[in-house]
């Protein structure tokens, strides 16, 4: 078989299935040393630290005496003394080490391990300043995806159901239930005619009423480019995004950060790049990411 | 025989040509008139509005469920689409699938009566003096991280061993060819109830408004002079009691895809488009004053055709694919009637939104010369099976497309017929046999099932016909149990009267 084929295999698991992941720590509620599972810290701190900084600062390797693989260690600090200063992010060593620029002495992850995204040091500087607790439940809106994912995925459509005729004709697209459950969504789906939905309906769609309803965007081979994707990020509840063979690059991907329950992106046949990858980390839920046929997946081994 | 009550007070005047849905309206008509007078229209509005499901019949029957939406899934859909690659006349599972290391010194032996018990009979095990057990003389080999053991003759379906489950334990009650076929695709053997493709059609509806929501192929057989070929028929893709839209709409790979599709040579698109309306005028007239669904399934048919002029070349035109999609696909992909070609063609359907395509495959029926046909026949599907699943993988489609690969039944584990080394057959089996899925919500990497060690029998969640059914609807987000049609005086279902189960084991 051509080598091609495998390197086409472009469904990659970003980040570990988190709702298994969460649910397991639910479980374990409870757990006195590492506070309980539920609180913002171990919702959201220490998967971040688990996953940039435990390689050099955990059991295995114990750089500048620093351990971050629970929250005592944490405490405790480094060769240097305390690492988090509660109350006060911008006294905080951790926080500086995870801000600087790419090329400084400092910066950590070291060794030109990939930074964190802005997501995550914007949940690091949150939590350091409202003090830094082990115990101090997620304040609204701080929740992982995982956890908001469990609520109503989207507004109750059955209001809508009778403007839905009139709004699939004034944007020339369907607008369709997900299914009988009325908080699943709709689909915003185009197959039947997408060399008609350009940037401009998109827009509109988005600044409509029904934006916060759909939680599926069929867009492949619609004309859709760069311009559409600050529209894409009003949609609150998107899941699923289908950008296959359309005009979208690696440029405005960032403008989807807002979208904290995209789990599945597909961007086959793009021209993303490499430069891609980093934008895309900060999307919190992505699970699936399909980039078959692009530079992107031309470049990765 | 009429099935509404003969009572002289329902009786109505059916004009010519009545459907079966314009009795129903009728009825239901007269039944709301009679209602409305003793319970008052809003007491009976909140009736219906108290429910979820009241909530939707009365949107629909309001008109105010818009185009697309007619038809829901009961819940959120693992998968929008489905492709059944079916292998017509049924594979050996002992050859490709059901490993049986425990019986390889058993050639030419008599299967034990322990095994054979007092099941099932077919043509070789009533007329036959003896049963000669064979042991299957391929190599087989485990596979992938799963490890699942798959025989040399399908080399390509070993490698998505990790993206595919198996389940080896199904069974049917049926051992004739178009019987076993009518009853795996249509939940009844007996022909003329509402095909699987017609159900799917039927419960989620259309997602592409210029194509049909049922797309069936039909693949030339690899075998030489028509060996092991059963014929298809209609009715394995029909829509029975269904409305007609539902039923399969086959696209044929020799001269015009769809027959009467094209324009007559010198009539323009304009001209066709003006004696369309001309018709649909008459037509709507006709439903003004007569009010039968099936004119309004008419008008709707006439101008899906007009649409699909337009969208089917687009479909069938594949100068758009490149040449490492082609090589991915295999030598045959690129002519017509292949079962490749049909797999590459079965891609282009679900991303376009057919909802279920159903690609047939043809010559299993290996009663003789099994050692010469059977590596022609895997040959024939096997590469092209793999590269439907990498290609729909790699694409993103697989998430939310399901596909099943299987035929109507398996094959005997002792031979019919002379048994020489180099020369065998084997006859019908319905107690054991193998099929495969894949996406949709389908656990990779897992084998389902077990079967004794002869592959004679199921002894481990054993799964009749109708619980795979039933498993399809779910992966497409429909409740067996809820999708019905009032026929015949009853809630007709996909997996008929008797109990079927979802078989859990192979979800995600
Ligand atoms: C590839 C290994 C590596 C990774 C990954 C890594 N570090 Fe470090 N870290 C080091 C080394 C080596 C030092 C000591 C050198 C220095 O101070 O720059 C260090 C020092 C530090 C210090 C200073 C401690 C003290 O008391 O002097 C902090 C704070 C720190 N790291 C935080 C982090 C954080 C937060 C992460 C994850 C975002 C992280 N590190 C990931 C290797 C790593």
């Amino acid at each position: 078989m051509p080598a091609s084929h495998q390197a086409g295999f472009a469904r990659r698991r970003l980040f570990p299935p988190a709702a298994a992941c969460l649910l397991a720590a639910g479980a374990l509620a409870g757990d006195a040393a590492a506070g309980p599972a539920t609180s913002w810290y171990a919702l959201r701190v220490q998967p971040i630290l688990d996953r940039h900084c435990v390689s050099c600062h955990g059991p295995e390797k114990v750089r500048a005496e620093l351990r971050l693989d629970s929250y005592a260690a944490l405490h405790r600090g480094g060769a240097g003394g305390a690492v988090v200063q509660p109350g006060q992010p911008e006294r905080s060593e951790l926080l500086r080490r995870v801000t600087l620029p790419a090329d400084h002495d400092d910066v950590m992850p070291s060794d030109g391990k990939p930074l964190l995204a802005p997501e995550q040091t914007g949940v690091l500087a949150r939590w350091i300043k409202a003090g830094a607790s082990p115990e101090a439940p997620p304040p609204p809106g701080e929740e992982p995806p995982a956890v908001a994912a469990l609520r109503p995925a989207a507004p109750d459509y059955r209001p809508f159901l009778p403007r839905l005729a009139a709004l699939q004709e004034e944007f020339g697209v369907r607008l369709v239930p997900v299914s009988q459950q009325p908080t699943d969504g709709l689909i915003l789906r185009t197959v039947s005619a997408p060399a008609r939905v350009d940037d401009a309906v998109l827009a509109r769609i988005a600044a409509s009423e029904i934006a916060p309803l759909i939680v599926d965007a069929e867009l492949a081979r619609t004309r859709v480019s760069d311009a559409a994707l600050p529209a894409l990020a009003r949609f609150p509840n998107l899941a699923r995004l289908d950008l296959a063979r359309t005009a979208v690059t690696s440029t405005a991907l960032g403008a989807l950060a807002p979208l904290a329950r995209l789990r599945s992106l597909n961007l086959a046949g793009t021209r993303i790049d490499a430069t891609a990858r980093d934008r895309l980390r900060q999307l919190p839920a992505l699970e699936q990411l399909h980039v078959f046929g692009t530079p992107l997946a031309d470049a990765s081994p | 025989m009429p099935d509404f009550p003969l009572d002289s007070r329902h009786v109505v005047t059916i004009p010519a040509g009545g459907s079966r849905e314009y009795f129903d309206l009728q009825t239901r008509r007269q039944f709301f008139g009679r209602m409305a007078g003793g319970l008052g229209g809003a007491a009976l509005t909140a009736l219906a509005g108290n429910s979820l499901l009241g909530a939707f019949s009365r949107a629909r029957a309001e008109g105010l469920l818009p185009p697309g939406s007619e038809r829901l899934p009961h819940f959120a859909p693992k998968a929008k689409r489905a492709i059944y690659l079916f292998m017509g006349g049924a594979p050996s599972q002992i050859d490709l699938f059901d490993y049986k290391p425990q019986i390889a010194d058993r050639f030419d032996q008599d299967l034990p009566p322990s095994i054979l018990g007092t099941g099932q009979r077919n043509a070789s095990n009533i007329r036959q003096p003896r049963l000669a057990v064979v042991p299957s003389p391929y190599r087989f080999q485990q596979h992938g991280k799963c490890g699942t053991w798959v025989s040399e003759l399908l080399p390509w379906t070993a490698k998505m061993v990790d993206d595919i489950a198996l389940i080896k334990s199904l069974q049917t009650d049926i051992l004739n060819h178009n019987s076993a076929v009518t009853l795996i695709l249509t939940g009844n053997a007996v022909a003329g109830k509402a095909s699987i493709g017609a159900w799917v059609s039927y419960g989620l509806g259309r997602a592409n408004e210029n194509l049909p929501t049922f797309v069936v192929l039909v693949s030339k057989a690899p075998t030489p002079n028509g060996e092991g070929v059963q014929a298809v028929f209609p009715n394995f893709w029909g829509s029975g009691f269904l409305p007609a839209t539902n039923s399969g709409v086959v696209l044929r790979s020799e001269g015009d895809p769809v027959l009467y599709l094209k324009d007559p040579r010198g009539l323009s698109r304009d001209a066709r488009r003006a004696m369309l309306d001309g018709v649909q005028a008459m037509n709507a007239e006709a439903y003004e004053e007569i009010g039968d669904p099936a004119i309004h399934a008419r008008i709707e048919e006439y101008e899906m055709a007009f649409r699909m002029q337009a969208t089917v070349p687009e479909l069938t035109d594949l100068s758009d694919e490149t040449a490492e999609t082609f090589a991915l696909y295999g030598p045959d992909a690129r002519t017509p009637g292949t079962f490749a070609h049909n797999c590459l063609m079965a891609r282009r359907m679900a991303e376009r939104g057919v909802r279920f395509t159903q690609v047939f495959a043809r010559g299993w029926d290996s009663h003789r010369s099994l050692p010469k046909n059977l590596p022609l026949l895997a040959k024939d599907i096997d590469q092209p099976s793999y590269a439907l699943v990498t290609d729909l993988k790699r694409r993103g489609l697989l998430e939310d497309t399901l596909v099943v690969w299987g035929g109507e039944f398996g094959r005997t584990v002792y031979s019919e017929g002379a048994l020489k080394r180099d020369d065998f057959g084997r006859d019908h089996h319905g107690k054991c046999f193998t099929m495969w899925l894949a996406g949709g919500g389908i656990k990779p990497g897992i084998v389902h099932g077990e079967t004794d060690d002869f592959s004679f029998n199921s002894i481990r969640d054993i799964a009749h016909v109708r619980d795979l059914n039933a498993t399809i609807l779910q992966q497409l987000g429909l409740d067996h149990n809820r999708l019905t049609f009032k026929f015949e005086g009853l809630d007709q279902k996909l997996t008929g009267t008797a109990p079927a189960k979802v078989i859990t084991g192979l979800l995600a």
